[in-house]
């Protein structure tokens, strides 16, 4: 290289250098708002009806609102601090119960509106509860609706002749016939309704005896995939009803693009299911009435509707925009307390006060911040220098520090700390082995010295706390008895016991207090116990398969009411994978969910819970608590059973009598 | 220039089918552990668990869908719809989480090679002074301490003790300043170093010896003389640094609450976001290849000795 060019590349560089410190330099000031608070992970998503954790959660409250909402209803409790919530009137200003708990009528108010200016309707209802339980949603809350009519059929895409049902064919936007599929399932294609004359199926494969579950599955969803559906079709009026005198005319279909390829008679369609929108148990009667009727009475129900799955989204914006473009910040439409004025990765989403919500007027916060931080130190340093006004996950090496200020609070959550054990491992198949287990452990010294963050010892798998219901005794500790308990089982001081392996997730969390258990195992038992750790997902398939003996894991209750825990261990449940199954059991939690009268029906509940906590398929450790810090002049601020903070009724100390010590 | 071109051609060659090696590679690994996107605490039906599969392509035999997921690639630089993160496309995750990684690493980086050089130029000049050894000895503190200890300490000093800096967060550049510091720290300590030894050697030169002996004012011989001579190591140093900033961001974004790119690195991995991830990696690949080239090329002409090839 000649000099020249050496030199000219040196200014070159410089250059290049300051351009890129002034690129960098740029800043764009964002103004703080005025409430932030810890949220956890990143959102992964803030589609009510595609949202799963509890980051996603808090959004969503916040942004849409339900027929129901949770709200706070009385003082806090003076033992526990709890703060009692109930349903409460939101989106419908009125609802009627019918005498056998079956049908809900919802009364909607008036002044409610979406951000795009329309009015928010009955059939909004109606048309958000099909989308959550339609198939290609996916929506994994789906299942907690299964009561509503005709929804577990729909959801589950289950049809039977004799079914009244749609037929969506294979036209949506974009799609040709025997081409690609659209991936977006709203707006749907053309729609066909009638009623299943017949299922024409092909001879049912043969599934090899030593096949996988999943293998299983598999065959069994592409042979149901070829099969074709006769179908009377019977014409809409213009205005949606059925026509009186209309007569059927017989079609078929296939959602297979061979077969609809190779017989014209056949039309390709996306999907056969049971009619929903006509005969299922949500409608909308007009734009202020919306009905529900369930098979069978819940006595939870309100709690469902006030939950997010159950909340609305505006069917124009999902339509125009398309899934998950319509949740971006320019096209979302929301209905709750705040709406979205922007969304930044791993940061934050700034939610400002939705000024056209029906009660505005009782809403203090401006803007707020879901910050999205995972690192507890970094929350509580933020939290210490006033970024954040509100965190929920506390570094446990200063825990001492932080419980005995007064911006520290805690109490009781509606969660289970246990593991599974796998019934059907021999020596663990053995009822007094399982108990000899669950009494050998010093569940004290686990929360006194390991997790130090005020939970309490479990020994049934019900928390405190919900209102109407004791749970069950379980079994105490007590080391001779679970001694004698293992002699019995054949294993005389745990001499012949096998090694069993204990396996938890990776976190700092888990590991001391496997370890604890470990050590006290072996010290009272003698048994040797074996840790392993695995991280999230390949723990989750380890348990799933079953290959597991002992397996750490938590619960948290979806609703508060001891089903939410207890219909976890029914024979059939997929998500028990404990090889454990009681027909008594089965049949309390049967007889519990058609009991009308609530007393009673605890009762029953309370009769399942003890069996569940005398055979022990899973060993509780300890019922989780909350430990949360909340600036002092926040007004409002109380901890909740199912963790719910509706930030619309918190409001900053306005006199300033008593600022915030830190 | 022309070797310039061929040489540069060459490197574009070598790194599309770095790319290529990485994407199989990496396709192969992310789908031989345990796990998929969609496993979580609750079991998913297995109804809706293939309609999840079917959004994302991953019914499809592997070989279709390592095809598939290439040809979006390559044609359209479509890195698909993150399976985590579901609102967001790869490229929106790259598009929001690049400016921030780079920011920082802009910042880190001039701040390394201004504190580096001129420490190693202090060091080298009045050596064997206290000044020499108490830099020396910080800068082998600086390449010895992990930079999250480091991050530990330097909130507990400039966060809490001196209330000058804010505890995390992104967006005023006060907020970028320590992170920056403790990313940048340690490769300041290495160019100190570097340049330490470099102008030492450079002050045993011949031609250094002849400017001092003519008279030339010892500042001019240091700046015209030794520094350019000395300087080559570091700028040789700097593909390296790139790498180190750019990997060390990881551990301090999640410190700071940045919200870079490579916090999503890791949760990529652990969510089994197999879009996502390999995003990552690929955009990693791109990033420190295209550094380590534009490193060389410069090298190349500042050097009169070194020759392109």
């Amino acid at each position: 290289m000649p000099p020249e060019v050496r030199r000219g590349f040196v200014i070159f560089a410089g250059l290049v250098v300051v351009a890129a410190v002034i690129w960098a330099a740029r800043v764009e000031h964002t103004p703080p708002a005025e409430f932030a608070f810890q949220n956890g992970t990143d959102p992964s998503t803030i589609d009510p009806h595609r949202a799963t954790g509890q980051p996603e959660g808090r959004i969503i409250f916040e942004l849409f609102e339900g027929l129901l909402r949770m709200l706070p209803e009385g003082d806090p409790d003076p033992e526990t601090g709890l703060q009692p919530m109930t349903p409460q009137p939101a989106m419908a200003e009125t609802y009627d119960i019918s005498g056998d708990g079956k049908t809900y009528t919802f009364h909607l108010r008036d002044g409610i509106f979406w951000t795009d200016g329309t009015p928010v309707t009955a059939h909004d209802f109606a048309w958000s509860w099909m989308r959550m339980l339609h198939p290609a949603t996916a929506c994994e809350y789906a299942y907690l609706i299964n009561e509503v009519a005709l929804a577990e059929p729909f959801n589950k895409s289950i049809v039977e002749v004799g079914d009244r049902v749609e037929v969506e064919l294979w036209d949506r936007p974009g799609e040709s016939p025997g081409g690609e599929a659209s991936l977006q399932h709203f707006p749907r294609g053309t729609m066909k309704y009638g009623t299943l004359r017949n299922i024409v199926k092909p001879d049912e494969p043969k599934i090899a005896k030593d096949a996988s579950e999943e293998k299983r599955e598999e065959i069994t969803q592409d042979w149901r995939e070829r099969w074709i559906y006769e179908v009377d079709v019977v014409e809409l009026e213009s205005d949606g009803s059925f026509a009186a005198d209309s007569t059927a005319t017989l079609q078929r279909y296939s959602v297979s693009p061979d077969i609809a390829q190779s017989d014209d008679g056949i039309q390709q369609a996306h999907w056969v299911l049971v009619d929903f929108q006509h005969f299922g148990g949500a409608q909308a009667i007009d734009d202020k009435t919306f009905v529900v009727r369930l098979n069978n009475s819940v006595p939870y129900f309100l709690n469902l509707v006030a939950w997010y799955p159950s909340f609305p989204v505006q069917k124009n914006c999902v339509e125009t925009y398309g899934s998950p473009m319509w949740t971006k910040t320019e096209n979302i439409v929301t209905n709750g307390p705040f709406k979205l004025q922007f969304r930044r990765l791993r940061d934050r989403i700034r939610a400002e006060k939705n000024p056209d919500y029906w009660n505005a007027k009782n809403v203090s916060f401006k803007t707020v911040d879901f910050v999205s931080l995972e690192s507890q130190n970094t929350a509580l340093n933020m939290y210490e220098t006033g970024q954040l006004h509100w965190i929920y996950q506390l570094p446990t090496s200063v825990m001492e520090d932080l419980e005995v200020r007064d911006d520290y609070h805690s109490a009781p959550k509606l969660s289970v700390y246990f593991y599974k054990l796998n019934n059907d491992v021999p020596p663990l198949d053995d009822i007094r082995v399982r108990q000899a287990i669950s009494m050998a452990i010093d569940r004290k010294q686990i929360v006194q010295q390991v997790t130090k963050g005020g939970e309490q010892p479990a020994y049934s798998v019900v928390p405190p706390g919900i209102a109407g219901y004791k749970g069950a005794e379980g079994l105490k500790e007590n080391v001779q008895r679970a001694q004698q308990l293992l002699a019995e089982a054949g294993f005389p001081q745990g001499r012949g016991f096998p090694k069993i392996s204990l396996l938890y997730n990776t976190s700092e969390r888990h590991r001391p207090v496997a370890e604890v258990l470990q050590q006290q195992l072996q010290n009272n038992l003698n048994i040797k116990v074996e840790i392993k750790n695995m991280e999230w997902g390949s723990f989750v398939e380890t348990v799933q398969q079953e290959k597991y003996e002992m397996a750490r894991y938590g619960w948290v209750g979806d609703y508060p009411d001891p089903n939410t825990f207890l219909d976890l261990w029914v024979s059939d449940n997929p998500q028990s994978n404990t090889n454990w199954s009681n027909p008594e059991y089965d049949g309390l939690l049967k007889s519990a969910s058609g009991e009308l009268d609530p007393a009673k029906r605890m009762e029953l509940l309370r009769q399942a819970e003890t069996i569940l906590a005398t055979e022990l398929p899973i060993i509780p450790i300890y019922f989780y608590t909350s430990a949360e810090m909340a600036k002092t002049n926040i007004v409002g601020f109380a901890p909740s059973a199912l963790d719910l903070h509706p930030l619309s009724v918190l409001r900053f100390r306005t006199d300033d009598s008593q600022p915030a010590k830190d | 220039m022309r070797d310039l071109f061929s040489y540069l051609i060459k490197r574009a060659a070598w790194m599309v089918l770095t790319l290529w090696a990485v994407y199989t590679v990496s396709f192969i690994l992310m789908r031989s552990v345990p796990g998929n996107p969609f496993g979580g605490e609750r079991n998913v039906p297995p109804a809706i668990e293939r309609q999840l599969m079917a959004r994302y392509n991953l019914d499809a035999p592997p070989l279709q869908q390592y095809w598939d997921y290439l040809v979006g690639i390559v044609t359209r630089f479509d890195l698909g719809w993150c399976m985590g993160l579901e609102d967001y496309s790869v490229n929106q995750v790259l598009a929001e989480g690049f400016p921030v990684s780079a920011t920082l690493a802009i910042f880190a980086l001039v701040f390394a090679i201004i504190l580096g050089v001129s420490a190693g130029v202090v060091s080298a000049v009045f050596r064997r002074s206290k000044a020499d050894v108490a830099l020396m000895f910080a800068a082998v503190l600086g390449i010895a301490v992990p930079n999250f200890v480091l991050a530990s300490l330097a909130i507990l000093l400039f966060v809490f003790m001196i209330q000058i800096f804010p505890a995390g967060g992104w967006g005023t550049l006060q907020q970028i300043a320590l992170p920056a510091f403790c990313l940048g720290l340690p490769v300041a300590a290495y160019i100190a170093r570097l340049t330490r030894t470099g102008m030492l050697e450079m002050l045993t030169k011949d031609h250094v010896r002849t400017a001092i002996a003519k008279g030339l004012p010892y500042r001019t011989v240091i700046m015209r003389h030794v520094l350019p001579g000395a300087l080559l190591p570091v700028v040789s140093y700097l593909g390296p640094a790139v790498a180190r900033v750019l990997t060390g961001s990881l551990v301090l974004e999640k410190i700071f609450a940045i919200p870079g790119m490579g916090s999503h690195f890791i949760n990529a991995a652990t969510q089994r976001d197999y879009t996502l991830a390999m995003g990552m990696v690929l955009t990693y690949t791109v990033l420190l290849f295209v550094m380590n080239t534009l490193v060389d090329l410069a090298y190349a002409i500042i050097d009169p000795r070194v020759k392109l090839q």
